[in-house]
This record gives structure tokens, sequence and C-alpha cells, in this order.
């Protein structure tokens, strides 16, 4: 176990060097001034030349120097080392942007895998142990409409039904527990319908095979065996899925959060790319990149938590 | 079954609570946050809004009735080659942190405006005053060469930095002819006379900064010579305006409250204000709906939304005509990008192009909101004192287009070829140009091409001539047609359609001598004509914003063209629903 985890962390600055490089390349092949405005007043050239030269933008390689010097040593007006200015919010840092919105990104992640954690297995066990029965059916036809409907739409409706008609949760704001209800069903929805999935098929298998049988030979209560045995294996598949999934609901919150006004960073990945914002396009994405080593990093450990033979695999090799 | 439930109380945790919004008297939800707080770099409306309630400039326009008002400065005087003006700041004017407002407060903040350092968008606006222009040459040169000096190791250290810096500020007091003879006195000298000096000053850019503080988060860049502030004393800096920024959470809602040490505290009809970022306009009318907020000023300027709720007949949705038109630039130089004859360099070809475009239609149908159909390009009521010489401009007729485009050369419309429209993608603009392109096919047999392009390529191809035609907008700054007019002069870095006439060139030149306002204006409108008549560009609409708010419980918000507010005399009245 230790040495997957120091394995992983050796690999962590190689890949991060890696995406640094890449981004880097792919940010200044983007056309166009990241300091402009398509439907606002250019400035005369030589105010534009001094708007550029601000940031270092007037040359990659000075702007890189500066870059990497600022994320490891700090610069001179910011002596801590952070991510440097945003171009679109220039009072703003992008080290500030992400270590604000990071958070909220993160605790929205969390509510929705949680959510779909919850609806998910209900849905899974209910479909595994009554197969055909009207819950079954009926907890398939929300995973369908789960999986096939976009969040803007499902967001859309949530929000105008329970905040806008019925006005159960505030439209506005954030960080009080209503705050989160809706969005987090919204983006956990998708999810839920996979662990649904996984559950629903992992659990019918498991139910008819030998052990369980064994185990209801000898007596063990039907729901003994379900919950305490047959659901832990069924659950295998699902803790595989939770990295990508946690990923995938911390990082891919965009719709989510633009639709629940969220003050996520979801949004600065694709705003940040349309205004050509290289400072926070690079810091969002080495946030993120980190976040998804950090991820699988963690579900290896949980994997091997719940299933012991992983970790006898790796110490006897 | 307990390991599942672990994880999922792990993940509960991550979940932590946090606080609510604060409340206010008034609440407004912004479409985007902002861009700058620093008022030198500021460019975006959303940010200039916020900014007059933060800076008091030391005159204010009053964009409803089209007057100077007083502003920190209770009285100045203009001298009569129009080249001098002295401003007199209020004994009572005071920073937020009780401070008195003085004269080197605006030198303070007029030099950062000035200095190639901090640039933004409006910086040329300064090049008004006397030297300021030279100034900033100067200054740009001097960091150039020290950035070289750097480079090569000789230089770059915190003392060449710090002493090129007193440097600039001897060269400052040298050239620049700004001077305070006392600390509650201006005296500005002009390079030229500008008959719309005040209403400059009365922009964003001319507002002052609390000299001491900002200095305080001011620090040199030994590396390239270049001052910094600190971006952070931006959102808890010290104001002399009607507020202060009391909490800001990025992405979320600003609060600000009343300074209570401004001069004109008495009179303001409110004390909190709470601004929402709320990006999504469904999500921001759902709000506004749930009685959540009390002002929309953001809603889309086009589209499904805008024209449902301006058909609705609610007392609470306010079209506004905007200072702003929406047009199609014609590429007029002689020859294009590529080396090609250019067929739009004849203004019969532009004329009959323009002629051919069924305005009322793109009104009603793409845009929804019955904009007012441009027929000139400084909009129509956006200036006061200034009429559009409307009747030059030009209106949808398709058989003298035809007769127009048969004198050019070109019979029957389909050997006009290798024209395109560009346009930034955005659902209606691609939408307009759809239906332009299918008006100018139907009407007159030129088949044109589309060419959708995201905003900085958009950007890009425009600088680099690199296009035939291209959707474009323009919103003016002050309140002057010169804002509009000046654009189109040859050497306006601006005019993006290479139009050059020299008689509009000397008329708007004759404009800047003019003494008498109504002769000006005259002026003014006869340049105007020209442009009309040569039709560099199609004018298309005149933008108009839609506002919503209950007029029964909101009180003293006046909508005008500007999109300027003047949020301390809002009275709420009556509870959120």
């Amino acid at each position: 176990m230790l040495r997957l985890i120091a394995w992983r962390l050796i690999q962590l600055p190689l890949i991060l060097a890696i995406i640094f490089v890449v981004t880097f390349t792919l940010v200044w092949m983007i056309p166009g001034n990241p300091l402009d405005r398509p439907d606002a007043q250019r400035p005369p050239p030589e105010i534009e030349q001094a708007m550029l030269r601000q940031y270092n933008l007037h040359d990659p390689w000075v702007f890189a120097g500066s870059y990497l010097q600022g994320i490891f040593l700090g610069s001179e007006h910011y002596p801590a080392p952070d991510f440097g200015p945003s171009l679109q919010y220039q009072d703003q840092r992008v080290l500030q942007i992400i270590s604000a919105g990071l958070p909220v990104s993160v605790q929205l992640g969390a509510a929705a895998l949680i959510v779909a954690l919850c609806l998910g297995t209900a849905a899974g066990v209910i479909g595994a142990l009554w197969p055909g029965s009207f819950l079954d059916l009926s907890s398939l036809a929300m995973a369908l409409i789960g999986i096939s409907l976009p969040s803007f739409v499902t967001g859309s409706i949530l929000l105008v039904v329970f905040a806008g008609l019925l006005q159960w949760f505030s439209v506005v704001g954030w960080g009080s527990p209503q705050h989160y209800v809706l969005p987090a069903i919204t983006l956990g929805v998708m999810p839920a319908a996979y662990v649904a999935r996984f559950i629903r098929l992992g659990l019918a298998d498991i139910m008819s095979s030998d052990y369980i049988r064994t185990a209801r030979a000898k007596g063990l209560s039907y729901h003994h065996t379900v919950f305490k045995h047959a659901l832990k294996v069924a659950y295998l598949p699902v803790i595989s899925f939770l990295g990508p999934a946690a990923a995938a609901t911390m990082t891919g919150s965009f719709v989510v959060e633009a639709v629940f006004q969220v003050p996520g960073i979801g949004t600065h990945f694709i705003h940040g790319v349309l205004h050509k914002d290289q400072f926070l396009i690079l810091g969002v994405v080495l946030t993120y990149a980190s976040m998804l080593v950090a991820f699988n990093l963690i579900v290896d450990i949980v994997y091997a938590w719940f299933d012991p033979r992983i970790e006898y695999a790796a110490e006897s090799r | 079954m307990n390991r599942i439930v672990a994880i999922l109380s792990v993940i509960g945790l991550v979940t932590a609570c946090g606080e609510g919004v604060p409340d206010a008297d008034f609440i407004y939800a912004a479409g985007q946050e902002h861009n700058h707080l620093d008022p030198v770099k500021m460019s975006w409306s959303h940010d200039i809004r916020l900014a007059h309630c933060l800076y008091d400039t030391l005159v204010v326009f009053d964009f409803n009735d089209f007057v100077i008002r007083p502003g920190a400065a209770e009285r100045w005087e203009r001298s009569d080659d129009g080249l001098i003006y002295t401003f007199y700041i209020r004994a009572n004017a005071r920073w937020s942190n009780g401070d008195p407002v003085t004269a080197q407060d605006y030198i303070h903040a007029w030099r950062r405006a000035m200095l190639p350092d901090f640039a933004a968008d409006y910086t040329q606006l300064m090049f008004y005053i006397r030297g300021a222009e030279s100034f900033f040459n100067w200054r740009t040169e001097q960091l150039k060469q020290y950035a070289e000096l750097a480079k090569t190791g000789s230089g770059g250290h915190a003392d060449a930095a710090e002493s090129l810096w007193q440097l600039t500020g001897d060269e400052f007091q040298d050239r620049v002819g700004l001077s305070a003879p006392d600390d509650k006195t201006l005296v500005v000298r002009l390079t030229q006379s500008t008959p719309y000096f005040l209403e400059l000053v009365a922009f964003s850019i001319y507002m002052p900064v609390h000299a001491h503080s900002v200095e305080a988060a001011t620090s040199v860049n030994p590396r390239t010579g270049m001052r910094q502030t600190r971006s952070d004393y931006w959102s808890s800096s010290i104001t002399n305006g009607p507020y202060q920024i009391a909490k800001r959470e990025f992405k979320r809602y600003m609060l600000l409250t009343a300074n209570d040490h401004y001069w004109d505290r008495a009179a303001m009809k409110n004390s909190r204000i709470r601004e929402d970022i709320i990006t999504n306009a469904p999500t921001a009318l759902t709000a506004y709906h749930a009685g959540e907020v009390d002002f929309l000023p953001d809603m889309p300027s086009a589209g499904p939304i805008p024209s449902d709720l301006s058909r609705a007949d609610r007392p609470d949705v306010h079209l506004q005509k905007m200072a702003g038109t929406y047009f199609y630039n014609f590429n007029c130089q002689p020859r294009l990008a590529d080396g090609r004859e250019n067929p739009l360099a004849d203004m019969r070809v532009r004329r009959a192009l323009s002629m051919a475009i069924d305005r009322k239609t793109i009104v009603k149908r793409v845009t929804q909101l019955n904009q007012p159909i441009a027929r000139s390009y400084v909009p129509v009521g956006a200036i006061g004192g200034y009429r559009p010489p409307v009747e030059d401009g030009i209106a949808f007729d398709p058989v003298r287009a035809r007769q127009l485009l048969a004198d050019a050369g070109y019979s029957d419309g389909s050997n006009l070829k290798g024209l395109s429209i560009l346009y930034n993608t955005n659902a209606y603009h691609e939408l307009s140009a759809q239906a332009i392109k299918s008006m100018w096919q139907e009407y007159l047999g030129v088949v044109v091409t589309l060419e959708g392009e995201e905003g900085k390529a958009f950007s890009v191809k425009l600088k680099k001539q690199d296009y035939t035609i291209a959707r474009a907008a323009w919103f003016g700054d002050y309140a002057d047609a010169t804002t509009f007019l000046e654009k189109m002069t040859t050497n306006d870095g601006n005019n993006d359609c290479r139009w050059s006439n020299e008689q509009f060139d000397r008329l708007i030149e004759q404009a800047a001598f003019e003494p008498d306002p109504k002769q000006r204006n005259q002026v003014l409108a006869s340049a105007e004509s020209i442009l009309l008549r040569e039709a560099p560009m199609a004018l298309i609409f005149q933008y108009v914003n839609l506002y919503l708010y209950d007029p029964q419980r909101l009180h003293g918000l006046r909508p005008n063209a500007w999109n300027r507010w003047r949020f301390e005399q809002v009275e709420v009245g009556g509870k959120r629903q």
C-alpha cells in the first residue's frame, strides 16, 4: 500500500510538468490579445503594448519565465508563490479565485456524490431484490431520465419549480445547506443512475452465488445476508467508479454552477479559455490535474480497504 | 455496511456549512463579476456603474437631463480660450476614513491614469490634458530601456527602479499641465480647447483615489521598473463617493454601505446596497420573481427572454433606448487583405448593400425587441443638443439598391463575388447575419458567405483588415457626438472600415475649435451627413436595454441611454414579496 502511494506521489510532478507544457503551448496558440474585447474600442497601439507588458504577455518566453518564478518563488509584488493575476478579473489573483471557488466545487461535488450514492444504492437494491416490481420499474425510469436529460434541463426544471414556484429554496447565494440541495441533486442524478446500474447487476448476480446460498443455509437472516455480505461485494465496481465520478462532479459542474449561480471554479475553466486568460487557464488546469491524480490515489486506497485481496497482492509482489 | 456509512460521512464532512448573504435596503443583480475595481482600468459598463457608487468625480454628468452638476468640486472656472480649468474642491469632501479630499488626490489618480504601468483601454482619454501624451510616451520609452538593461544584467535592481520612479515624478511635474495651488484647488491645462472636457472629467478614468493608501499598496517591480498596485487593495479601498465596499465575496455578492463622510450623505435615500452576481439570465429572472432581488439592470438585450418580457405588458418591464448602435462595417480599402480588388471600395456597392437590408424584419424576428431602426450613426436622443441628420441615412429600398448595383457594374448581382460576413459567434449575431445574407440574395442576387469566429479570433481578423463585411457595435463613452464620430476619422485606430474622407476629417477638427455649442453640433452633424451618404457601414438598429424593477416600490431609479445610475437616490418602499 505504501509503495502504491509513494509511486503515485513520484508520478505527480511528472504528470503536472507534462500537463503544464501542453497547456502552455495550447494557450499561446489561441489567437488574439487576452486584454481586448471584441465589442469595445481598442486603445492606440502604444497603449496596447503597454497593457501587454504589464503582464509579460508581449513575449511567451518572458511570460513562461515569470510564471514559473511566480509559482515556485513568488514575485516582487507577491512574495508568496502563486499563480499570477487573472487577466479577466484583474483585481483578483488566480490563487484567490481558486481558493475561493475550489472548496465550493468540492463541497458541491461531495454533496452530489452523497446524492448519487444514496439514490443509486436505493434504486439498485430495489431493482436487484424485486426485479420487475413497480418500484424497480420506476427507479429504472428515473435512472434513464437521469442519464438522458442534460443537467441544464434538470437544473432549470428544479430551479423553476422548487425555488421559483414553491420557494422552498433560495435562488441567490451560497453557503447554507439549503443552497446545496438543488444543485447537488442535479449534479448527482447522472452518477446515481450509474451507481444504480452497477448495484442492480452486481447484487442480482451475487444473490444467486454459492456463498450467499451457504450463508442463508447456515441460518443468516435475509437482510443480514444482503446488507452485510452481498452489498459489500456489489459495491466494489461502484468504488472504482467513485474516482472518476468524484472528479467529474467536482470539476464538471460548469453547467450546474451557471444555472444555480454556484461560485465554484467550473465556470472559470470555460471562461478562462474564452477570454484567453492565460494565468487562469494554467492555474485551473494544474489544480484539476492534481485533483484527478489525488482522487485516483484515494480510490485505490479505499478499494484496497474494501477488498483486502488487493492489498495481499501488492504485498506479495 | 458500516464502511459505506464511513465513506458517506467523510464526504458529508466535506460539505461543511457556511453563512448566508447579508440583507440590504436595495439589491440588484449584476450579469457578471467585476473585471476591475481600479477606476483607472475600468472599461466595462458594470464596473463603471459600481465605480460611480464608490468614487466621486469633480463634476457629475446627469445623463437624464444632459447637464453637468457639481460633484466633489463645488464650483469650477473655465478660461476664455477654453484651455484652463480650475476646480474648487468642497471643504466638506472627505474620504471614507475621514481624510479630506485634496487636489493632490486627483493629481495622484490622474498621474496613475497616465502611466503606461497601469495602461488601460481609456488611457487616451487623459491625453486631452497638456503633456499627458508625451509623458506617457516618455515613460514607455524609459521602461523599455530599463527592461533592456535589466535583461543584460547592468540594471534591474530596486535602487535603479526607485531612481527611475523619482525621475518620472520630476518629469510629470515638468510636462503635465496639472497643478494644485492649494489643497482644495486643482488647475488643469489642456492641449487644445475641448468643449466636452467636463463630460470627460465626469468619466470613471478621471475618478480620484486615496493617494496615501494607494501609494502604500503600490510598489516598483525591479525587473521591469513598472509600478504595480496590489490588486486586493481595490476590494476594500478608501472611497470618497456615496458608498464603500463593506464585504465582497467573489462571484457571489458585494455589500456596499453608506460612506458616512460623503459630503452629500444627508441626501442619500438608502444606506446598504447589495450587488448579487448572477450570470445566468433565467436564474436572475427566477430570483427577481421570487423577490430576492429588486432590480435587474443586465438582462440580455435581444432574444426570447427580453422579447417575452416586453410583450407581457407589465409595469415593471422598462425598455430604454441606448447610446449604442449595431451595424456592419464595410472594408473600404481599395484592396483586400489577400490582394484582391475590393468591390466595397465603391460607395455605390456599399449603399446598395445597406439599402437591401430590411431592418424591420431583423428587429422584429431576430432581436425581437423592436429596436429603433438606425438611420444615423449617432443614436437619436442620446446626446443633448445634437440632432443626427437622419434624413441622410439609408432606408430599405431594394429597387434603388438594384439600380445602384447595376450602376456600379454588377447588373444581376451574382457577379459581385467574394464577400463574406464576419461576426463574433453569439446567438443573435449569427441569426442577424443569416437574415442579412438571405436578404442580399433575395433582393440583389448577391451571394455572401458567413464567417463566425470566437471573440478573440474575430478581433484579430478585424485588426488585420482580414474581412470584407464585419458585424460591429459602438457605444458612446461620454455625452458628446465626437464619442461616435471621431472613431471614423482617417487615423483613428478604431476605424475598422479604413474609410477616409478629407472633408469629414476637416469638419471634426473644425468642431474642436468651435466655441459655440450650437454651432459646434451643427458642424458635427454635417460631418455625420457625409458619413451617412458614403455608407462605410450599414447601420442596423439602436440598442435597447430591458430593465426590470417595480416602479411602485423603487423610487428614484432613472433609466437613461448611458446605463448610468445614481443608486444613492433610490428609495425602496414596501417589502419584497
